[in-house]
């Protein structure tokens, strides 16, 4: 009896095992996150390139945005890397360093390499040995949006390039009016409600702080102490905490539309490119689009965002390139791009995108990008390095003394560079 | 009477034993084997490693640089991170909210439930029942019901006092956020206590109250006479477990707070996992284990003391 039950459980599963199909057909794995629909339509494209290569075979991993970075560390540690894997650009350092990535341009039609935009370019460049580790159909960007009610009511100066942005003063003084204004219960929207633990912290805010004149980390020696906790930094950090504790930001607890919320409770909203799309389907033309303001001699603004590689040990790199190729240049992924402002990152999706084009209403986002994009630090400490600003902001945010938290996030990321020897050949006069 | 019977059954199981002592001996490590090996693999061998790893610069993903041997280095950053300190008073100072909270709360149905009420089978289960909803769950919807300014909680709150209460931000306020945190937790996990308390009652013998009602004590000094001192392995039972648990909490904090505002719900075990996994620190991370799990056994030694003083 027991016999039989053995036998019959090897021969059944070895009627399942994977290896009986398989052996036609070129699997290759695309680790991913995403929204629905982004996730939806990744499945979609992939069904159009198994029809056009029908010997392939694409499985998807969804991995969710939130916890991304675990679940990758899981799978190195397992030795189950993907062949394509989606990631976050400034962590593109640290995957690269660690020797996870093989360089993409061989693997990817030369027509999209040609197509790039200086910025996407940028985002997948390991600074070590410049060469291209990864790209995206899309950028990102965060502007102003303002409501046009709001602002007219005020009577303040709209701001029509990003070389005649808001200035500090400006842009105080408006809060500061925007806040006695009836109907608006917070000034601005910072999206605070993203809560402590995205990138949205250093994305988002980190800009401020270059534009107020400071960095997280010194891009030259590769420190933090004497950056991060330097006055300019101290101020810029004092700044926002003290619209905190006006009231005039929408508090984290309070979610993260307010901007276009019944009501429009927010006049302001400090938003990424992707808020568009949901705003201007209720604002309609209530919405002004301005450029991020001056917080000291220049302006800053955020750029980077989720972008393709090859991993190492993907054992089919080629068709892996041939994917993301076929990906970008899909045309109805790049209309569903389009359908949730999907910002530029290729020239040609860029002349698709009538939304950022030369007059249209995201236009000064485009614009930011050639002007004032700063990458987040292209270092392999960057998990680190984002780990401690945002801590950093939670405490200020929340009444924390701003050097004393700026001190101890710049002590934490020394510390790991130093534990990690440098990160060589980083730091060696890089 | 006891005793005599216990020893003399224990007699007659020896003589035998000890004819075929190597036997039995094969027998019984045969049947610890199993065991023995599961827990050498899956909690001995771990444990030894993280004692190994938290005196390394061990990363959590393979890196191009040397792992070093660091010795207490990872130590002593610990104890010198203001942060590590504030989630270690953290969790202090929700164990020490949450124990009457919980245990009162526990105690309180568990009393209710043991009278013969009607339906009570059914009504113990309905209690029980957040026991055994997941965790991740349950922040999930009460995450709404503390929603600010809008949810559920302000709402009543608002409506009861006649608008007199301005809404509270249950999550986004330093003063408030640990306390929101006990009680959700509290709710979720009084059950379990519920059961062992109401174990502790069926456990005290009706002869006691008998003679006690017997001997003309009202209701108010059976309770204290005899209910109390009946239970009291059971409370310090309730109160060490309680306690292990508070020191572990997390997944209220990864899902509601991540740690903040103002690093008011950082605790010692998200302290670690942000530590080895967004940092990618492990070595670090082990250590911070390492201390968590020396103060869980300081707690465990004085439990063995307690039980032992109170005789169980």
């Amino acid at each position: 009896m027991g016999k039989r039950l053995l036998w019959s459980l090897i021969l059944s599963s070895a009627l399942t095992a994977p290896w009986a199909q398989a052996a036609e057909k070129t699997t290759i794995q695309v680790m991913h996150q995403g929204d629905p629909g982004f996730v939806a339509a990744y499945g979609k494209v992939a069904e159009r390139f198994e029809a056009a290569n029908p010997d392939v075979d694409v499985q998807f991993i969804y991995a969710p945005h939130d916890a991304y970075n675990e679940k990758f560390s899981a799978a190195v540690m397992a030795k189950q890397l993907p062949d394509v894997m989606e990631l976050d650009a400034p962590f593109l350092a640290n995957y690269v360093w660690s020797g996870y990535l093989q360089p993409i341009k061989p693997l990817i039609d030369k027509d999209l390499l040609d197509d790039m935009t200086e910025s996407n370019i940028a985002q997948g460049t390991y600074p070590i040995d410049k060469d291209l580790y990864a790209l995206g159909l899309t950028d990102s960007s965060v502007v102003l949006y303002g409501n046009k009610k709001y602002l007219e009511a005020i009577g303040a100066r709209i701001p029509k390039s990003v070389d005649d942005a808001w200035t500090r003063e400006e842009f105080e003084t408006y809060l500061e009016k925007l806040s006695k204004l009836d109907g608006v219960k917070w000034p601005i929207d910072t999206f605070r409600g993203y809560g402590i633990k995205t990138e949205w912290i250093t994305y988002a805010y980190g800009p401020i702080l270059q534009s107020a004149g400071c960095d997280l980390i010194d891009r030259k020696a590769w420190k933090s102490e004497g950056t991060l906790d330097s006055d300019a930094c101290v101020d810029a950090l004092a700044m926002m905490q003290k619209w905190v504790k006006n009231g005039w930001v929408v508090p984290q607890s309070a979610g993260t539309n307010q901007f276009f919320a019944e009501g429009n409770p927010a006049a302001l909203a400090l938003g990424g490119h992707w808020v568009y799309a949901e705003a201007a389907a209720t604002m309609k033309d209530n919405i002004v689009v301005l450029p991020l303001p001056k917080f000291g001699a220049k302006g800053a603004s955020p750029n980077g965002t989720w972008i393709w590689a090859v991993t190492k040990t993907s054992t089919h790199p080629e068709i892996s390139g041939k994917f993301i190729s076929f990906l970008l240049k899909d045309k109805e992924f790049r209309t569903f791009a389009a359908s949730q402002s999907g910002y530029p990152g290729l020239k040609s999706f860029a002349a698709e995108s009538p939304l950022y084009a030369t007059g249209g209403p995201m236009a000064i986002a485009f614009e930011q990008a050639s002007k004032t994009a700063v990458a987040r630090p292209p270092h392999p400490a960057y998990p680190t390095i984002t780990s401690a600003f945002m801590q950093a902001v939670d405490q200020v945010f929340n009444g924390g003394d701003p050097k004393e938290a700026l001190t101890s996030a710049a002590k934490k990321i020394d510390q790991d560079i130093e534990d990690n020897d440098g990160y060589p050949p980083f730091g060696d006069g890089q | 009477m006891v005793m005599q019977q216990s020893t003399s059954s224990t007699s007659v199981r020896k003589a035998p034993a000890r004819r075929h002592n190597k036997g039995r001996l094969m027998q019984e490590a045969a049947m610890l084997a199993p065991a023995m090996i599961l827990l050498t693999l899956f909690l001995i061998l771990p444990f030894l490693l993280s004692f190994w790893t938290a005196m390394t610069n061990q990363p959590l993903v393979p890196r191009p640089t040397p792992v070093r041997f660091v010795w207490f280095n990872n130590f002593i950053r610990i104890f010198q991170d203001d942060l590590f300190w504030t989630a270690l008073w953290n969790v202090a100072r929700f164990t020490f909210w949450i124990i009457p909270a919980q245990c009162g709360l526990a105690f309180a149905t568990a009393l209710l439930l043991h009278q013969k009420l009607p339906f009570r089978n059914l009504l113990r289960g309905m209690f029980f029942l957040p026991a055994i909803t997941s965790m991740v769950v349950v922040c999930v919807i009460w995450g709404t019901l503390f929603q600010y300014p809008t949810g559920p909680f302000n709402q009543i709150l608002g409506f009861l006092s006649g608008g007199a209460i301005q809404p509270i931000d249950w999550l986004g306020d330093p003063q408030w956020a640990m306390f929101s945190l006990v009680l959700l937790s509290a709710w979720q996990a009084y059950g379990f206590q519920m059961i062992v308390y109401l174990a502790g009652l069926q456990g005290i013998p009706d002869e006691l109250y008998d003679a006690a009602k017997i001997d003309g004590a009202n209701a108010f000094r059976r309770f204290w006479h005899v209910t109390m001192p009946g239970l009291r392995p059971t409370h310090v039972f309730v109160l060490v477990i309680t306690t292990i648990q508070a020191f572990k909490l997390y997944t209220q904090v990864a899902i509601l707070t991540q740690g903040g505002p103002k690093s008011s719900t950082e605790t010692v075990v998200h302290y670690m996992v942000r530590a080895g996994f967004e940092e990618q620190k492990m070595g670090y991370a082990s250590a911070v284990s390492v201390i968590l799990f020396v103060i869980v056994l300081v707690i465990a030694l004085i439990q063995r003391q307690l039980l032992r003083r109170f005789d169980v």
